[in-house]
């Protein structure tokens, strides 16, 4: 139990060394978080002109699909502060920097984690909760209690399965040091798929965001519970599921990433 | 007991065969070739607590993967490894714990925050005490004249500046062992001089080991008595420093700078290797002749006004070693 | 003719250096699929069983995407913007400005190169194969054909010229993180990558007409799905030609600033 409290607290020293360093370059810092607002709601700009014409999209309107969208952009947000950098894991390796990670008395994960904090990444709040107002105004959602734990279920959910996957795309570094790549490539176009509901898409398409890489319940299935909307070929509880994948997930995630590890270091690079 | 026992380790990595060509392209796709490379075969060494070793070798020839494994960083293939009384790929953070480490051209420390960070993190880090954390920095401060930066950003500071705090900051944990890779590399001649004169001091006060892999010959005739050779995985030399020399190195030239300009020099029990005016360098082997010998050869013909006798550099020792290779016999000298 | 052997060297250069990294390049194609499949998608669901929306019909608005992708994906082949502006930022762009040649036209020519690998070797079989198993409204007449491609190749050129003046921004901004987002944007939804001009606001398509953005993907596109036809067409090239012709003066414009810049400060 000590360990943990231990951990907690040198993850905090850690992370708050990050943020200092990054809050050395303030005007960058400022660029991102405007770049970010800019680029959501440049998406979301180009949802209501789609649905200008065509008012529905799967049966999702402008403020559904919103909503979708921002549930999707809050979990990224925070997973972009605390696991965004796994991806460049191949980098670190080809340039020497990773071994220092291994040279100290603390496990290399929660070390190589704890290195950066992206705090930039806050533009992504900013927009979400923004939206989220927005959208709880327009279309008269009630917000009990019940569901706001849900909602917090599902962001924390939604985290871990993001993370989770940075972390399984990180791991790939391990073997063929082309992390960085394989993200740009593969998840970050996903990403952009699971914005709109996963209705739309073949049979194939869903169930594979379902049950091999759960994006569906970042966001997709949360949001039709919140916002009772049908959810075909599954059934409509399964957005209750999210935290408990985010975590199985996110656990086996951990897992590969260490097998890489100890493959790196009896392999080398 | 020795600090560092190291028996038969060996270490092989399997590294993929590239095919060129496109059809090469294709078929390692289908069925990956693997060719095996053996990094390092059978070394065996121990050290014991107190050593400066030096432990070098070429390019290529093992050293760095035999570190990573005494670091705790790669897994042996066979043979064993025991760090201050534990096995290091097995108890990595328990070993990381009584070892220092700095890698010559990648810092450890915190790229854009102030020096000082650095040494504060890692005193969280490694669960340094706090009065044992001040003592440290005080007294590294005082040799290393840190003061002067620790509140500039490390990505500002100088290459001097960087290295002197890393190697602090290596020691900062009171390790017992401290590996140095390469730590002098790039620095200027006085910048060189005080990181030896550190290590030096370190090794005295504290007991310190170090384990040295440098390319600077003067880094290892300063500061190690025992020098490690290894070339192409394998031991080649385990020894004095001392003995080196006298082993590989029996050439010596006599330098003397003589009265008589023009008079034909004639030495039977040397070598006149060049002439510059007065000067003159003569080579003689020292197991056949001494000094002495060449000497009054010479004051037979000609008036002596001042004289040098100098011994091989470790460098050109070691260089023809890694040019020729082990050999049992000895191998002549050319200085 | 020499100069022309020069530049044609860089495309040839460029080639090769992608035919070396050429699993890399392929990759690419992945993303590529992804964006189709979730466009598509999108499309048909936004159709939901309507024949056909504003005149366009299903078929052909699919068509529209599959090669508003196409050409997405051959503009995306060449140098990418980052790689200038870290030269900018590290201070080698000051090595390319001492060589004997123009330095964005240098790059042009090498975008031909990889543009040249990436599409014979990967996208044009691709779609080719698409072709066969999506039912898509191709163009009859080879004329169309033709001119699409001349629509297209312009298009390029426009979309070359905006975003290297863009990236040279970066002479004089050293973090431009947060306007490149808005820029990029602004770019591809204007350009009627995405979703076709018909389908805009009243307001926003006359303002979009306005604008050399539609000259990259949306007039090629129409042209393609034939529905831009007869003299419209030319007109429509017309157009794309006078944008070319403005944005590479303006890249000129910015271009030599910039290096004075640089001759002037050192980077």
């Amino acid at each position: 139990m000590t360990k943990i409290i231990e951990y907690v607290r040198l993850y905090f020293r850690l992370v708050g060394a990050g943020v200092r360093a990054q809050m050395q370059y303030r005007f960058a810092f400022i660029m991102r978080i405007v770049g970010m607002v800019a680029a959501y709601t440049g998406t979301a700009v180009t949802m209501w002109i789609m649905l200008y014409q065509f008012k529905e999209l799967g049966k999702w309107n402008f403020y559904e699909l919103l909503f979708l969208f921002a549930l999707a952009v809050l979990s990224w947000g925070f997973c972009i502060i605390l696991f965004f950098h796994f991806r460049s894991l191949d980098t670190y390796i080809v340039n020497g920097t990773f071994d220092r990670f291994l040279v100290r008395p603390i496990n290399p994960f929660f070390h190589f984690m704890a290195m950066k904090f992206d705090i930039g990444a806050a533009g992504q709040f900013i927009f979400s909760i923004l939206v989220f107002i927005w959208v709880s105004n327009a279309i008269d959602i009630h917000w009990q209690f019940g569901k706001i734990l849900f909602l917090l279920g599902a962001i924390i959910g939604g985290i871990l399965v993001q993370g989770g996957l940075l972390v399984f795309i990180s791991a790939i570094a391990f073997w063929t040091t082309k992390s960085e790549r394989f993200y740009w490539v593969v998840m970050y176009p996903a990403r952009n798929l699971t914005n709109y509901p996963l209705a739309i898409y073949p049979k194939f398409v869903q169930w594979v965001t379902a049950f091999v890489v759960p994006f569906g319940f970042v966001n997709y299935f949360p949001a039709a519970v919140i916002l009772d909307k049908d959810t075909p070929y599954f059934s409509s509880y399964i957005g209750y599921f999210t935290p408990l994948v985010g975590i199985v997930f996110f656990v086996i995630a951990y897992y590969v990433w260490m097998l890489g590890l100890s493959r790196y270091k009896s392999a080398g690079s | 007991m020795a600090i560092i026992e190291v028996e038969h380790l060996n270490k092989e990595f399997k590294i993929a065969k590239r095919e060129t060509g496109f059809v090469g392209a294709l078929k390692s796709v289908v069925n990956r070739q693997f060719v095996t490379k053996e990094a390092v075969k059978d070394i065996s060494f121990s050290i014991e607590k107190g050593e400066m070793v030096g432990y070098i070798g070429p390019n290529g020839a093992g050293k760095s993967t035999t570190i990573k494994m005494l670091t705790g960083i790669l897994v042996p293939s066979n043979g064993s490894i025991i760090v201050n009384g534990i096995v290091p790929y097995e108890k990595r953070k328990e070993n990381a714990k009584n070892i220092g480490v700095v890698f010559g051209q990648r810092t450890q420390l915190w790229w854009d925050l102030p020096t000082i960070e650095s040494f504060e993190l890692l005193k969280e880090i490694y669960r340094v005490p706090d009065a044992r954390y001040k003592e440290n920095m005080n007294t590294f401060s005082d040799i290393l004249g840190l003061g002067e930066f620790l509140n500039t950003p490390v990505r500002q500071l100088s290459l001097g500046q960087r290295m002197r705090a890393d190697i602090a900051a290596s020691l900062l944990h009171d390790p017992e062992i401290l590996f140095l890779d390469e730590p002098t590399i790039g620095l200027d001649v006085v910048a060189k001089e005080k990181m030896r004169e550190f290590i030096q001091e370190i090794n005295k006060l504290r007991d310190v080991t170090v384990i040295l892999t440098t390319h600077d010959m003067e880094d290892i005739e300063k500061l190690c008595k025992r020098m490690i050779l290894i070339d192409h995985g394998q031991k080649v030399y385990d020894g004095d420093i001392a003995a080196v020399k006298s082993r590989f190195g029996k050439m010596r030239t006599l330098i003397v700078d003589v009265e008589e300009n023009g008079v034909d020099l004639h030495v039977s029990n040397g070598e006149l290797m060049k002439e510059e005016g007065n000067r003159k360098w003569i080579r003689f082997n020292r197991d056949d002749f001494s000094a002495s010998d060449v000497i009054s050869q010479i004051t037979q013909t000609h008036n002596i006004t001042d004289l040098t006798v100098e011994e091989p550099e470790i460098e050109s020792i070691i260089s023809r070693i890694y040019q020729e290779g082990f050999t049992k016999e000895e191998v002549p000298v050319k200085v | 003719m020499d100069t022309v052997k020069m530049y044609t060297a860089f495309t040839k250069k460029a080639f090769m250096r992608s035919a070396a990294y050429r699993f890399d390049v392929w990759t690419r194609l992945v993303s590529n699929i992804i964006f189709l499949l979730m466009w598509m998608s999108i499309w048909f669901a936004l159709y939901a069983g309507k024949e056909e929306a504003s005149g366009i019909s299903l078929t052909a608005m699919l068509t529209y995407v599959v090669v508003s992708q196409f050409l997405t994906a051959v503009n995306g082949a060449g140098t990418p913007l980052w790689e200038l502006q870290e030269k900018v930022r590290t201070g080698d762009i000051a090595l390319e400005l001492m060589r004997p040649f123009d330095v964005p036209l240098r790059y042009l020519f090498a975008d031909f190169g990889s543009v040249a690998f990436y599409m014979l070797t990967a996208l044009v079989p691709l779609y080719v194969l698409l072709f066969f198993f999506v039912d898509l409204s191709l163009p009859t007449s080879w004329m169309t054909w033709i001119l699409f491609i001349i629509s297209g190749f312009l298009g390029f050129l426009i979309r070359y010229c905006i975003e290297l003046t863009f990236g040279l921004f970066t002479f004089w901004l050293i973090e431009t993180g947060g306007i490149e987002d808005i820029f990029y944007f602004s770019v591809s939804l204007l350009s009627g990558s995405v979703i076709p001009l018909w389908f805009f606001p009243g307001w926003l398509q006359t303002f979009a007409t306005y604008l050399p953005f539609q000259g990259i993907y949306f007039i090629p596109n129409a042209i393609f799905i034939e529905e831009i036809s007869g003299k419209d067409v030319f007109i429509s090239i017309g157009i794309q030609f006078f944008w070319v012709a403005v944005s590479y003066t303006i890249l000129r414009f910015v271009w030599r600033k910039a290096s004075n810049k640089v001759i002037v400060q050192g980077g």
